[in-house]
C-alpha cells in the first residue's frame, strides 16, 4: 500500500554488520527498503518530454494490494489491453514477503481477521484462492484449516511470565477485571449496534459503517480522551488498547480517534463454519499468500521498476510519463483512463494542480524477520503465533513457521518482530529510522528481545530488516471524518480513479482490495 | 618401597574385580537372565586372567617397565569397556560377540599383572612371605570391590563412571610407580606421557559420561537404563530389569516387553476382522516394529508400509539382537518396507490406496503431536483409503483421560468416518483406548484369526467395545489444528491424574 516512493526505496541496500568484540558480531544484518533514492528521484528530478509513447486501454499505478485489486477486478470486467506501473522490483506492497531456506516470512502484513460474510467480493477473492473451500448447510463460509491459524495463537509476556491470550489477566486488580469486562461487553454491543441509517455503526469497509452522527462524533476525540471521559482508568486495559492501535495503525491511543480504535474491534463480526470472528488467515509469507494469487491477473501486464513522474489528463485520454529504471529511458502511456493505486502523498504529486494535504498521516515501521537457533524457553504459556510484551516498546513478534504440519522442528526458526516507530513525529521518526546502521537496529531489536528470552541474542544469525517508511495511513482524531479525507475519495478528473486505503483512513487488506474494485468499477464503467 | 608395591596390589586387585562386575552387571542389563550372564562372565573372566598369567613367564627383562605399560593399557582398555559396551550395543551385529572379546582382553591383561608383580617383587622378599603378602592385599582388595560397587558406585557414578574412575586408578598406579623408580626404568619420559594422555581420555570420559548416558536419567526410571540416545526427534530410552525391557520416548513408556501383546494385538486384530481385505497394509508411527509382527502373521497380507519418523528408532528395532527378537525381526521382513518421513508430510505425496492403516502416534501431549489427530490430518488420511479400507488409531486412555478418548471419536466423526471406540487392560498401561474407523459401514469381515495370540480372540472384541459408566461416552468438541483442543483435553486429565 503505502511504500512506493516518499520513504522508501527501490534499491535494496544490504550492508553487512560486521563491527567486531561486541555481543552482536555474530548478527548478520541488512536492511531493504530503507533509503529514499528512487522516491525521491520522482519528487525531484526533472525528466524532459519522453520519445516513446505506448498505448494502452487502461494504467493501473502503483502494484500494491489496491493497484493489484483493481488489476484483477479489470481482467473479470474484460479488459485485456491494461498496464500496471510499480515503482519496487516487485509487487505486493505492504503484503510483500521474503524467505530463506528455513521459511518464508513476511515484510509487512501478516493475516486477515475471518471476513464479515456481507463482504461478499471478499469472500469471492477467497474462494476464488481456494482459501474458501465452500458454504455449509448454514450458508456459512467454510475455510480450508490448514490457512486458519494454528493453536496456540496468542500470548503475553506481563510479571515475567507468558500468560495465554492478549488481554492482561495475569495478577489483574478487580477493578480492572471489571473495567476489561466491561469494555469488551460495549465492544460486543457495538458490534451489532446499526445506526439510524440501518446500517453497522463499524464496518468493513469503512465506506459501509453508519454515518449517524452520535458513532460519527467519537471521531472526534482520541482514544485516550474517550476512555477518560468513559471513566476507565486501568493501566492494563489502556496498555491493552494502547497495543491495538499501535499494531493496526502504527500509532497509540493518544493519537488515533476513539472511533478508528473502536473499529478495530466493532467492524470485525466475522462468521464462518469453521472458526469465530475472533479468528484468522495466515500464512507463512503473511499476507503475500494473497499478494501471490492477485499477482497472476496482471503478471504479463506488469512493469516493475517504473518511477512515474507526470500524469496529464486530457479531455479523452490520460497520459502517464514515466522513467524506467531498468532501461533508463523515459516514456509515455496513453490510456482512456488510470487508476492511481497510490497514496495520497505521491498522487497529489504526480497530478496536475494536486496538494499534499498533512491531515493524511503515514506511520512509519519496522519490521525485522530474525533467524535463530529456537526462541529460548520461558516461563508460561508456550511459543505462540503471535508474542506480545507487555509494556514493550514493539509489538512482540509472529512465529513465522507457525502454520507447519510436520514433526520435525525446522534447523533453525524465523520469527517476525513488529516495532511501529511511533517515539517521535512521523517525520522525524523517518529521518532517525533511515539515519541508524543496521548494527543499531541490530542491538535495539536483540536487547528489545532479551527482556522476555534472557540469552537469546547469541542464537540468533541473521535479521532482515524492512523500513516502511510511510507504512501505514494514521487515523488521528479527526481525520477519517474530516473534510481533507472526504474531499481526496474523488479525483477532480472524470478518467482519473483513486484507489488506496488511505482513503479509508484504516491501512488493512480489506480497505485497499475494496478500493481497487471501487476504483476498477468505475473505470470500467466510464469506459463502456 | 615395597610398601608402596603391596599398596598397588590391593589398587590392582580391586580394579580387576571392578571390571569383572562392570561387565557382569552390563551383560545382565542389556541382555537380561543376570544369572548366565554373571556366571560366564566371570567364568570367561577367570579363564581369561589364566591366560595372562601364562604368558607372564615370557617376560624377562624390564619387569618394572613393563609393569607400567601393563597398568597403562589395563587402565585404559578396563576404564573405557563399559562406554564401549553401551555404544555398541546399539551397533554390533553381535553385541555378545563384542562383550566377550572385551571381558577376554581385560582378564587378561588383569591376568598378567599380579604373576608380573610377584616378579618383580621376587629379590625383596622371602618367597613365603611374598606369597602371603601379596594375595592378602589381594583378597583385601576384592573385598572391597565387591562392597563398594553395589552400595556406593553403580547407585552414585553409575557404569560409565566407575569404570572410568577405576581406569584412572589404575593409570595412578603406573604413575607413582614410574616416579618411585624412576633410575630402574627404561623409556620414562615416553611411559609418562603415554599415562598424562590416558588420564586425560578418562577423565575427559568420566565428565561426559552425561552424553553417553544421561545419569540423571537412569534415576528418573525405575530400572536400569540400557540404552540412551538423542535422536533428531526424541530421546530414546531402554530400561532392563528382572521382569521386562521398556521404552521410553521422551519419557513415555511406550511399551513393555512383559505385556506389550496386549497392546498391539488389541491394536491390529480387531481391525484385521473389520477390513474385508488385507494385501496392503500402512503403519504410521509405530517404528518398534510390533505392529508390523502382529500383521506378518497374515499369509495374505503382501506389504506393510511402515512410515516412522524417527531413523534411529527402526534402525535400532531392525540392528540390535535382542529388540529385533521382541517384534521377530519384522523390520526386516521383505513384506516390511520401512519409510523414515514425517507421517503428515508423507501422506501428502503419496498416492496410493491402502487397506488396513494402523495409526499408533505418541499420546496426543504437546501441539506439535497434536495435529496428527486434527480434522485435518483424517482428511489427508482419507485419500489414502478406499470406501471399505478400516483405520484403527491409538487413542490414550479412556478411563484416565475420557475427554481425550472421546475427542479423537468425535474427530474422526466429523471427518464422516463411521467408527467402534473400543478399550482394553494393559497392566503396565492401565486401561487403553482405540478407535476403529472406516469412510465405509464397519461390518465384521472375518472370523479366523491366525495362530499364536495370546490374547485376543474373535469373542473378546464385543466386551472391548463395552464402555463402564467411569469410561462413558462424553460430549466434547472435535480437534482442529485452529483449536488444538485434544492437547488441552489430554494435558488437563493427564495432569490431574499424575498430581
Amino acid at each position: 500500500m503505502a511504500i512506493i516512493a516518499g520513504g522508501t526505496v527501490t534499491v535494496a541496500q544490504y550492508v553487512a554488520c560486521m563491527e567486531k568484540k561486541d555481543n552482536y558480531a555474530h548478527i548478520n544484518s541488512r536492511i531493504s527498503g530503507a533509503s529514499a533514492k528512487a522516491g525521491h528521484m520522482m519528487r525531484d528530478q526533472q525528466f524532459g518530454t519522453p520519445a516513446i509513447t505506448e498505448y494502452a486501454d487502461a494504467v493501473i499505478v502503483g502494484g500494491g494490494v489496491a493497484g493489484l485489486s483493481a488489476a484483477r477486478s479489470l481482467h473479470h470486467s474484460g479488459f485485456t489491453n491494461f498496464r500496471l506501473l510499480e515503482l519496487e522490483p516487485h509487487t505486493g506492497g505492504n503484503a510483500s514477503y521474503g524467505s530463506n531456506q528455513y521459511s518464508a516470512y513476511p515484510l509487512g502484513a501478516h493475516y486477515l481477521p475471518i471476513p464479515n460474510i456481507e463482504n461478499q467480493p471478499l469472500l469471492d477473492l477467497l474462494a476464488e484462492a481456494g482459501i474458501l473451500t465452500h458454504y455449509n448447510a448454514d450458508g456459512l463460509p467454510v475455510y480450508n484449516e490448514t490457512d486458519l491459524c494454528y493453536d496456540p495463537e496468542e500470548r503475553l509476556y506481563i510479571r515475567n511470565r507468558w500468560q495465554e491470550g492478549l488481554i492482561p489477566q495475569l495478577g489483574i486488580s478487580q477493578q480492572t477485571q471489571d473495567e476489561i469486562k466491561k469494555f469488551l461487553e460495549l465492544m460486543e454491543t457495538l458490534r451489532r449496534a446499526k445506526g439510524s441509517d440501518n446500517r453497522y455503526a463499524f464496518d468493513i469497509p469503512a465506506d459501509n459503517s453508519s454515518t449517524d452522527a452520535s458513532y460519527r462524533e467519537l471521531d472526534q476525540l482520541t482514544m485516550e480522551a474517550w476512555l477518560q471521559q468513559q471513566g476507565y482508568h486501568s493501566e492494563e486495559l489502556r496498555w491493552y488498547l494502547d497495543y491495538c492501535c499501535r499494531d493496526d495503525y502504527g500509532a497509540g491511543i493518544s493519537t488515533i480517534s476513539a472511533w478508528a480504535a473502536i473499529h478495530y474491534f466493532a467492524s470485525r463480526k466475522g462468521k464462518a463454519g469453521n472458526a469465530d470472528s475472533s479468528q484468522l488467515l495466515t500464512w507463512p509469507q503473511g499476507n503475500g499468500r494473497l499478494a501471490q494469487h492477485l499477482q497472476q491477473f496482471s503478471r504479463d501486464k506488469t512493469q516493475t521498476g517504473c518511477v512515474v513522474y507526470k500524469i496529464t489528463p486530457e479531455p479523452t485520454q490520460v497520459l502517464i510519463d514515466y522513467y524506467d529504471i531498468n532501461t533508463h529511458q523515459i516514456k509515455r502511456l496513453v490510456a482512456k483512463a488510470c487508476i492511481m493505486a497510490t497514496p495520497q502523498f505521491v498522487t497529489q504529486r504526480l497530478i496536475p494542480g494536486g496538494s499534499y494535504h498533512h491531515d493524511f498521516v503515514y506511520s512509519p515501521w519496522l519490521v525485522a524477520n530474525i533467524t535463530l537457533e529456537r526462541v529460548p524457553e520461558s516461563s508460561g504459556y508456550q511459543l505462540s503465533w503471535d508474542n506480545v510484551i507487555y509494556q514493550g516498546k514493539s509489538l512482540g513478534y509472529v512465529n513465522a513457521q507457525q502454520q507447519r504440519l510436520t514433526q520435525q522442528m525446522p534447523a533453525k526458526q524465523v520469527i517476525t518482530y513488529y516495532l511501529p516507530l511511533d517515539h517521535l513525529d512521523p517525520v522525524a521518526s523517518r529521518k532517525y529510522a533511515i539515519g541508524l546502521s543496521p548494527r543499531h537496529w541490530v542491538k535495539l531489536i536483540a536487547d528489545d528481545l532479551e527482556t522476555v528470552h534472557p540469552g537469546i541474542t547469541e542464537l540468533i544469525g541473521d535479521i532482515d530488516i524492512t523500513i516502511w517508511g510511510h507504512g501505514m495511513i494514521r487515523p488521528h482524531a479527526g481525520f477519517i471524518t474530516g473534510e481533507v479525507r472526504a474531499a481526496a475519495q474523488k479525483s477532480p478528473f472524470a478518467n482519473v480513479f483513486y484507489a488506496h486505503s488511505d482513503l479509508s483512513g484504516i491501512s488493512i487488506f480489506e480497505e485497499a482490495f475494496y478500493h481497487g474494485n471501487k476504483a476498477a468499477n468505475a473505470l470500467a464503467a466510464y469506459c463502456s | 618401597m615395597e610398601i608402596l608395591l603391596l599398596l598397588s596390589v590391593f589398587v590392582i586387585a580391586t580394579c580387576g574385580l571392578i571390571y569383572e562386575l562392570v561387565a557382569g552387571t552390563l551383560a545382565s542389563y542389556l541382555l537380561g537372565d543376570s544369572v548366565t550372564q554373571f556366571s560366564t562372565i566371570i567364568g570367561a573372566y577367570l579363564f581369561s586372567m589364566g591366560i595372562g598369567a601364562y604368558f607372564s613367564r615370557f617376560f624377562k627383562k624390564d619387569l618394572l617397565s613393563w609393569f607400567i605399560q601393563l597398568e597403562i593399557l589395563v587402565g585404559l582398555i578396563g576404564g573405557i569397556s563399559s562406554a564401549a559396551l553401551f555404544l555398541l550395543f546399539e551397533h554390533a551385529a553381535s553385541f555378545r560377540l563384542v562383550l566377550y572379546l572385551l571381558v577376554g582382553l581385560t582378564g587378561t591383561l588383569v591376568g598378567l599383572e599380579l604373576p608380573l608383580l610377584m616378579n618383580i617383587l621376587k629379590d625383596r622378599y622371602e618367597f613365603k612371605d611374598l606369597v602371603s603378602r601379596v594375595f592378602t592385599f589381594d583378597y583385601i582388595g576384592a573385598l572391597a570391590a565387591s562392597i563398594v560397587f553395589p552400595l556406593l558406585l553403580v547407585p552414585y557414578l553409575g557404569l560409565i563412571r566407575t569404570s572410568c574412575f577405576f581406569g584412572i586408578l589404575n593409570v595412578a598406579v603406573a604413575m607413582v610407580v614410574l616416579v618411585k623408580f624412576k633410575r630402574e626404568i627404561k623409556w620414562a619420559p615416553y611411559l609418562k606421557s603415554k599415562a598424562v594422555a590416558c588420564i586425560i581420555v578418562l577423565l575427559g570420559l568420566f565428565i561426559w559420561a552425561d552424553k553417553i548416558m544421561t545419569f540423571a536419567e537412569s534415576q528418573a526410571f525405575r530400572d536400569p537404563v540400557i540404552y540412551s540416545h538423542s535422536s533428531a526427534y526424541q530421546r530414546i530410552v531402554l530400561t532392563h530389569s528382572r521382569l521386562d525391557l521398556r521404552l521410553y520416548l521422551n519419557g513415555n513408556l511406550q511399551f513393555s516387553s512383559a505385556d506389550e501383546y496386549r497392546y498391539h494385538e488389541a491394536l491390529i486384530h480387531p481391525a484385521m476382522l473389520y477390513s474385508p481385505k488385507h494385501s496392503q497394509v500402512l503403519i504410521l508411527g509405530g517404528g518398534d516394529g510390533m505392529a508390523a509382527r502382529e500383521l506378518l502373521k497374515y499369509p495374505e497380507v503382501e506389504q506393510v508400509t511402515l512410515v516412522d519418523l524417527d531413523p534411529a528408532m527402526t534402525r535400532l528395532f531392525r540392528q540390535n539382537s535382542m529388540l529385533a527378537s521382541l517384534n521377530d525381526s519384522s523390520l526386516l521382513s521383505p513384506r516390511v518396507r520401512v519409510i523414515n518421513a514425517d507421517a503428515f508430510q508423507w501422506l501428502k505425496e503419496n498416492d496410493r490406496q491402502y487397506d488396513v492403516v494402523i495409526v499408533d502416534f505418541p499420546d496426543p501431549g504437546n501441539y506439535a503431536v497434536g495435529k496428527l489427530y486434527t480434522t485435518a490430518f483424517y482428511r489427508k488420511l482419507r485419500h489414502a483409503l478406499t470406501d471399505s479400507s478400516v483405520v484403527v488409531i491409538q487413542s490414550t486412555s479412556p478411563y484416565v483421560a475420557p475427554k481425550a478418548f472421546w475427542c479423537v471419536n468425535t474427530t474422526l466423526q466429523e471427518c464422516n468416518y463411521q467408527t467402534i471406540p473400543y478399550h482394553t487392560y494393559v497392566p503396565s498401561f492401565g486401561e487403553w483406548g482405540y478407535v476403529m474407523a472406516s469412510p465405509g459401514p464397519l461390518a465384521k469381515h472375518h472370523d479366523s484369526l491366525p495362530a499364536g495370540l495370546r490374547y485376543f480372540a474373535a469373542g473378546t472384541f464385543s466386551q472391548m467395545c463395552d464402555f463402564t459408566a467411569d469410561m462413558q461416552q462424553r460430549k466434547v468438541l472435535a480437534n482442529h489444528l485452529n483449536n488444538q483442543i485434544l492437547v488441552q483435553y489430554f494435558e488437563d486429565e493427564w495432569g490431574k491424574y499424575q498430581e
